[in-house]
């Protein structure tokens, strides 16, 4: 726990030194603020008492003084250090998403994305919670708690001592409530959830539960839950309803009780009113930071825990920036580099998700530069696997593929992935407009390229007739695109980028016959010269092809 | 919203008394310690345990008190949100589709999560703080008139001056965090586009691109929160400063009256025990509007699922007769359809077809070419813009909705199962379904088996770790579903879209031992499904452009048998 809290701390570097003086002078210039407030006091009922009014301006405008001073150091130090701990959670934001696309092609297949971007939102949150105001109020807490004791048993030791014992008592009354209030609120979570989750089956299903009669019960256990909920909730209330009356007894005994006693002390010439009215004063204030430490420590507690899933995810393993396997190591060796010099050469690769269940296993192919390759097979049988391990999502366990000349154990993942525009079969398009979307396939496109290559993949006409056309933003709402004119986006992408190779993986099979035809006429202008090397089961989409290569498991 | 929080208001009413009683009891100890001041300060003895007698009682009241107000107040809350909560529900079951359609039930449920803590929040903080703030400063200042009227004009001098301030400083604020919001929800939507689109992102290496994006957004995001600390710390100076400087005052002033002999020692020491208990009240009262700002705008998007209009319950509802062949079951005359008013892209134009009892037609056509629209139509889900539907032989306006969806059941390519046990997903179809008859319709949707085989049977829990169910499995679930309701209307929307060959095969059959005997209106792309059914309808741009069965099609070498010749 303090581990992970120390290093969460150092996320903030040479900056932390100045995070924590800032904590420092906002805690300094509250707690003076407060103390000045209650030598004001102080004065103004010595004076009455005594009935001496010399000086007093002096005296209330000094104080006043000092309380505006501890308001601006207040301010001074609150700002630093906001902007240093809004700093650091960016930071941590930025390591975090940086991470996230960073990770093994493999994790994205295994987990659903959106699942774990808003757990690892929540959790940034709750992690960044320690910069922007668990530690602070902790620290805060302590600190000022001492400030206030200075001048209080400057006032009166005995009463100070007498208070500090009556805190030191509820502060211990409230860490007894603790644990049953930490459990009552884990059961009241744990019922949240289980409400939430009935709401979100309600909200979810909402098509079937049109069609079919399950509304009534869906809604049947929602209340169900509700009234577990607010039984808890109620058993809760009652508990801190408990706690705030003892809180509250504390409380009267010290405005009461100790005036009371106070005025013996004062009768007994001890303290003079002033001064008891100061202390007085200056007790509340303690009080409420002193009993904030309790209240503060399981939630900073709770924060270290997000933390501690933060730096999990962190230090998973990354995609590395390239793959280490075994090849051939000579270069004159003939079966590696082939003399005819193909674009592409797949030599004997074998692969599989799980051990010992091969999905690829000595496959071979050669692809001549310029030339239209289409692979097909039953789906299923590793053909968009072998798109997978072309772009480098994926190590190979045997075998090698040389593109350009050079195999894949001597290019970094980068470099491979330069050479090959991937058209998967659902496109992906960004939510922004068409034309950075197609921009996306070549770094500092201009408008013109833009358009070149959208007329290139039969996609100008249809963008054209979009009312804010090549600037309409994407995935909003009556901007929807119909899946043809998304894959025509998707290969004007692939076509601006002019990289070596196109590689087409069912890219028509989910389209309508005439978003196909369009597709397949780019494919075929597009034919001689690049290299295309389509993967797909339709006998209509591969027509065009020089060579098809026919593969069966 | 307003309802359950009066309905509960006496709850209310009984937390305001007890703070009350709770204030009398601080302020009359303070009386007391004032007297017994005065009497000190005069020169009398102060005989200790006739001092502490009164005191330790009130201490006991006090807690006691204090107790019930926490009860009151808490219960309060708990009790208005809990109505709420189901009055929402209530609702939302009763919306029309189309809400959460256009809407998402995605976003509805987080911003719905968000907003029902923000107004728990309302309901147990900010509310019942603002009543005791309230209660503090009058009881106070009640006491404090008793004692001298200029204090208390004086003291609330500052207030139009904290006011104006406040509002200015809340409304900068509220704009701020507005901005910071807008940020964050780009942040969130930059991540989810970043990571859903990973592969392309990966083949196009686009990482440093949505890097410097997402680190843009977060920069924005800082530069905001370190604004928003600006004002509010400058709220929280001025605050201090304008409640402060009027507090000097007033002790001034009182040490005057002091001196001239109008108020005693002890009275000057009340008053400042008393001024500085109210001190902060006061200033939270007025900048308490923040809070209320910042929370009214989830209140309001509560309010504004209240003020969606609930789909209709009116319409008759009539009785299903027993198949009789060849009556019609549907049919669609002139029906026209575009989403909301955007009149110019008509998603469905001038479609006219019947469809017999126990016929089986198939409508198909490309994706997004609106046949998933026809569902959405012919279920109630949305409706028609021109053209007449008859359902049964009565017009579908005259229909009670529900009464109407009882004629249909579905089985989609979009399978969704409750993250609940498997008896109760298949029970899903029938009201009040028994043993016999779940195994029943399992059996008859090939999954019978399977489930048995499972180690939990049919109380397996959908989703439960270990046991992940295939895309076949879910599907034939979904079709013992289907089963178990019997409607005399199958819709089958593609079922075997997304899972593999096999799995196909024992779907196929499936939908063949349910079919039997309904009338099955089937929505393809893949046109080996459907060569069966008894009229085809091809649809392209909205309109039917083909209509015949799979040998009539094929002979008229159009897109029909274009498409098929693509497999």
């Amino acid at each position: 726990m303090l581990k992970t809290f120390f290093r969460y701390m150092k996320l903030m570097g040479n900056r932390l030194p100045i995070y924590l003086c800032a904590i420092l002078l906002s805690t300094i210039g509250d707690a003076g603020r407060k103390i000045a407030n209650s030598y004001l006091i102080k004065n103004i009922v010595t004076a009455a008492q005594t009935n001496n009014t010399t000086h007093l301006f002096q005296l209330v405008l000094g104080n006043f003084i000092v309380f505006v001073l501890g308001l601006l150091l207040w301010r001074f130090g609150i700002i630093h250090y906001n902007i240093e701990g809004r700093t650091a959670a960016g930071k941590v934001e930025k390591l975090v998403f940086s991470k996230a696309m960073r990770l093994p092609m493999s994790y994205y297949e295994k987990n659903h994305s959106s699942d774990f971007i808003s757990k690892l939102i929540f959790d940034v949150q709750k992690a960044s919670d320690i910069y922007t105001s668990r530690l602070r109020r902790i620290l805060s807490a302590i600190i000022s708690s001492i400030i206030y004791l200075i001048p209080m048993f400057y006032f009166s030791w005995e009463l100070t001592l007498c208070l500090t014992a009556v805190s030191l008592l509820s502060f211990f009354i409230n860490s007894l409530f603790a644990n049953p209030m930490k459990t009552a609120g884990k059961h009241l979570s744990d019922k949240n959830s289980k409400m939430l989750e009935k709401l979100t089956n309600i909200l979810s299903g909402i098509e079937l539960i049109k069609i079919f009669p399950v509304g009534p019960r869906l809604l049947q256990e929602y209340e169900t839950t509700n009234k577990e909920y607010l039984h808890i909730k109620k058993n809760t209330n009652r508990l801190s309803a408990g706690l705030e009356s003892f809180n509250c007894m504390f409380d009267l005994i010290g405005a009461l009780a100790f005036l009371g006693l106070g005025i013996w002390f004062v009768s007994l010439g001890r303290i003079n009113l002033g001064e008891l009215t100061a202390l007085y004063t200056l007790y509340g204030v303690f009080r409420n930071v002193f009993l904030d430490i309790g209240q503060y420590l399981p939630q900073m507690m709770n924060c270290i825990a997000n933390a501690e899933k933060i730096f999990e995810f962190l230090d998973m393993e990354e995609e590395p920036e390239q793959w280490e396997f075994e090849t051939c190591k000579e270069k004159d060796n003939a079966i590696c580099y082939p003399a005819d010099n193909p674009i592409l050469s797949v030599q004997n690769i074998s692969f599989g998700y799980n051990e010992g269940k091969k999905i690829l296993e000595n496959f071979s192919i050669k692809i001549e530069k310029g030339s239209f390759v289409a692979i097909t097979g039953e789906s299923g049988c590793g053909k968009s696997t072998l798109a997978k391990l072309l772009l480098g999502f994926y190590p190979l366990e045997k075998g090698t593929i040389i593109i350009n000349g050079k195999t894949y154990s001597d290019l970094t993942l980068k470099e491979i992935r330069e050479q090959i525009s991937y058209v998967p079969q659902e496109p992906y398009l960004y939510k922004t407009t068409i034309a950075e979307n197609i921009s996306y396939g070549k770094y500092g496109a201009t408008r013109n390229d833009i358009i070149e290559a959208a007329k290139a993949a039969n996609a100008h006409n249809f963008i054209m007739k979009l009312p804010n056309g090549y600037d309409t933003l994407l995935g909003e709402r009556g901007n929807t695109l119909s899946g043809g004119e998304k894959q025509r986006i998707a290969i004007a992408r692939a076509i601006i980028r002019n990289s070596s190779i196109i590689l087409l993986d069912e890219a028509t099979s989910a389209l309508d016959n005439e978003s196909e035809s369009l597709i397949q006429e780019t494919i075929k202008s597009l034919k001689g010269g690049r290299t295309i090397l389509m993967i797909a089961h339709r006998p209509s989409t591969i027509a065009a092809a020089d060579t098809v290569i026919k593969y069966i498991t | 919203m307003v309802k359950p929080s009066l309905r509960h208001g006496y709850m209310l009413l009984l937390f305001i008394i007890c703070s009350i009683v709770l204030n009398e009891i601080i302020i009359i100890g303070n009386d007391f310690i004032a007297n017994a001041t005065d009497s000190m300060l005069s020169g009398q003895q102060v005989f200790l345990p006739e001092f502490f007698t009164p005191l330790i009682w009130m201490i006991l009241l006090g807690t006691v008190i204090s107790y019930f107000k926490g009860i009151f107040g808490k219960h309060y809350s708990s009790m208005v949100q809990n109505d709420v909560r189901l009055s929402l529900g209530q609702h939302l079951l009763k919306l029309p589709f189309s809400y959460f359609d256009t809407k998402g039930t995605g976003s509805i449920l987080t911003t719905l999560i968000s907003d029902m803590e923000e107004m728990e929040r309302f309901f147990s903080e900010i509310l019942p703080g603002l009543f005791v703030n309230f209660i503090i400063v009058l009881t106070s200042t009640i006491y404090l008139i008793q004692m001298d009227v200029m204090l208390i004009i004086v003291l609330f001098a500052s207030y139009p001056i904290m006011l104006i301030v406040a509002d200015k400083l809340s409304k900068k604020l509220a704009n701020i965090i507005k901005k910071l919001r807008t940020h964050m929800d780009e942040r969130t939507e930059q991540a989810y586009d970043a990571i859903q689109g990973i592969i392309v992102g990966r083949s196009y290496n686009l990482y440093e691109l949505h890097k410097q994006k997402i680190d843009t957004i977060i920069n924005n995001m800082v530069t905001q929160a370190c604004k928003s600390t600006r004002i509010s710390s400058l709220g929280w100076v001025l605050k201090n400063i304008i409640t402060t400087v009027p507090v000097i005052i007033c002790y001034l002033f009182a040490l005057y009256e002091t001196k001239q002999g109008r108020i005693s020692v002890g009275d000057m020491l009340a008053f400042t025990v008393i001024l500085n208990r109210i001190l902060y009240p006061i200033g939270d009262i007025v900048f308490c509007a923040n809070d209320i700002r910042e929370i009214g705008v989830s209140l309001k998007r509560i309010q504004e699922i209240y003020n969606q209009k609930e789909e209709r319950t009116d319409g008759t509802i009539y009785k299903i007769p027993n198949i009789n062949q060849a009556a019609p079951m549907i049919e669609w005359k002139d029906i026209d359809f575009y989403y909301n008013n955007n009149c110019d892209r008509y998603v469905l134009n001038k479609i006219n077809f019947s469809i017999n009892a126990g016929e089986q037609t198939a409508f198909v056509g490309g994706s997004g070419e609106g046949k998933s629209t026809i569902f959405k139509l012919l279920c109630g889900f949305y409706e028609k813009k021109n053209g007449e539907y008859t359902l049964l032989g009565h017009p579908f306006k005259d229909w009670n909705l529900k009464a109407a969806r009882d004629c249909f059941s579905e089985v989609s390519q979009n399978i969704f199962l409750f993250p609940e046990t498997i008896r109760q997903n298949i029970a899903c179809g029938k009201e009040n379904a028994t043993e016999e008859e779940i195994i029943e319709a399992c059996k008859n949707a090939n999954i019978h088996d399977f489930i048995v085989s499972l180690p939990k049977g049919y109380d397996t829990f959908v989703g439960e770790r270990g046991i992940c169910l295939s895309g076949g499995q879910r599907q034939r679930i979904s079709i013992a579903r289907a089963f178990l309701k019997n409607a005399p209307i199958l819709l089958l929307d593609e079922p075997t879209a997304s899972v593999d060959m096999e799995a196909e095969q024992k779907i196929q059959e499936a939908i063949e031992k349910i079919s039997a005997g309904k009338t099955v209106i089937t929505i393809a792309h893949r046109l080996s499904t459907i060569k069966n059914a008894k009229k085809i309808y091809v649809i392209s741009g909205g309109k039917i452009v083909e209509i015949g069965n799979h040998k009539e099609l094929m002979k008229k070498q159009g897109i029909y048998a274009e498409m098929y010749a693509k497999g």
